[in-house]
């Protein structure tokens, strides 16, 4: 497996089982937590997210054992691809979070859909990493 | 089952050339193993540049490398 793909699966994993019980949390007690808890909640899925990429990322480093990482067309075009992808993603939230929200919501509601557009278009961006490295033979239609 | 439209015949000329590994080979075309890996399987098609910087590896011609099957593929614009 290529280290980037590895470095993909580690995001992935590292970063959506957090935010999902971050955005589970948010959903079903919307009036039920006081700033301070929100504020915390959100700390603690920052570092859990943080902690888990961190310790994954020097296990992947102790394992290629100072092996330098190359960088080759192939895995540049699937990082642009995928960054591509990610930047319309990312686009179309802060579009919904600035242009539209503003006019009806306000406060945490505001603040937690820019953080799941964030998080979304991170998590489509790794996805396709992984998802363009395990592609299947191109085939002739 | 359609035929793939490019196939190559790198790793006949990997193991023609006293067994060349896929990182030696990638070295020497500056790409990575799982990127030469890739190419064999026909899951990346290369530049053209690293395609004849492959075909130098080996001394052929682009064409005694890399086969294109251009009947396999669907003329643009047609539907399936």
């Amino acid at each position: 497996m290529s280290p980037f793909e590895k470095r993909a699966w580690l995001a992935l994993w590292s970063q959506c089982p957090p935010y999902i019980v971050y955005f589970l949390i948010q959903a079903t007690m919307p009036h039920g937590l006081t700033f301070l808890e929100r504020i915390a909640c959100l700390a603690v899925v920052a570092s859990v997210h943080a902690i888990a990429y961190l310790a994954g990322l020097l296990a992947m480093k102790w394992q290629e054992r100072g092996e330098p990482l190359l960088l080759d067309e192939r895995d540049r075009a699937i990082d642009g691809r995928a960054t591509r992808t990610a930047y319309f993603v990312m686009l179309a939230g802060l579009v919904v979070v600035g242009v539209v929200m503003p006019f009806s919501d306000s406060g945490w509601k505001l603040t937690n859909t820019a953080l799941f557009a964030i998080v979304l278009a991170e998590t489509v961006r790794y996805a396709l990493i992984v998802a363009g490295y395990r592609r299947r033979p191109r085939l002739a239609r | 089952m359609p035929a793939e439209a490019l196939t190559n015949e790198v790793r006949l000329l990997r193991f023609l050339a006293q067994d060349m590994t896929q990182a030696e080979l990638g070295r020497r075309v500056g790409l990575t193993r799982q990127t030469i890996a890739a190419i064999e399987q026909g899951r990346y098609s290369p530049s053209l540049e690293v395609a004849f910087r492959i075909a130098d590896v080996f001394g052929k011609r682009l064409d005694e490398v890399f086969h294109w099957n251009p009947g396999d593929v669907a003329a643009p614009g047609k539907g399936p």
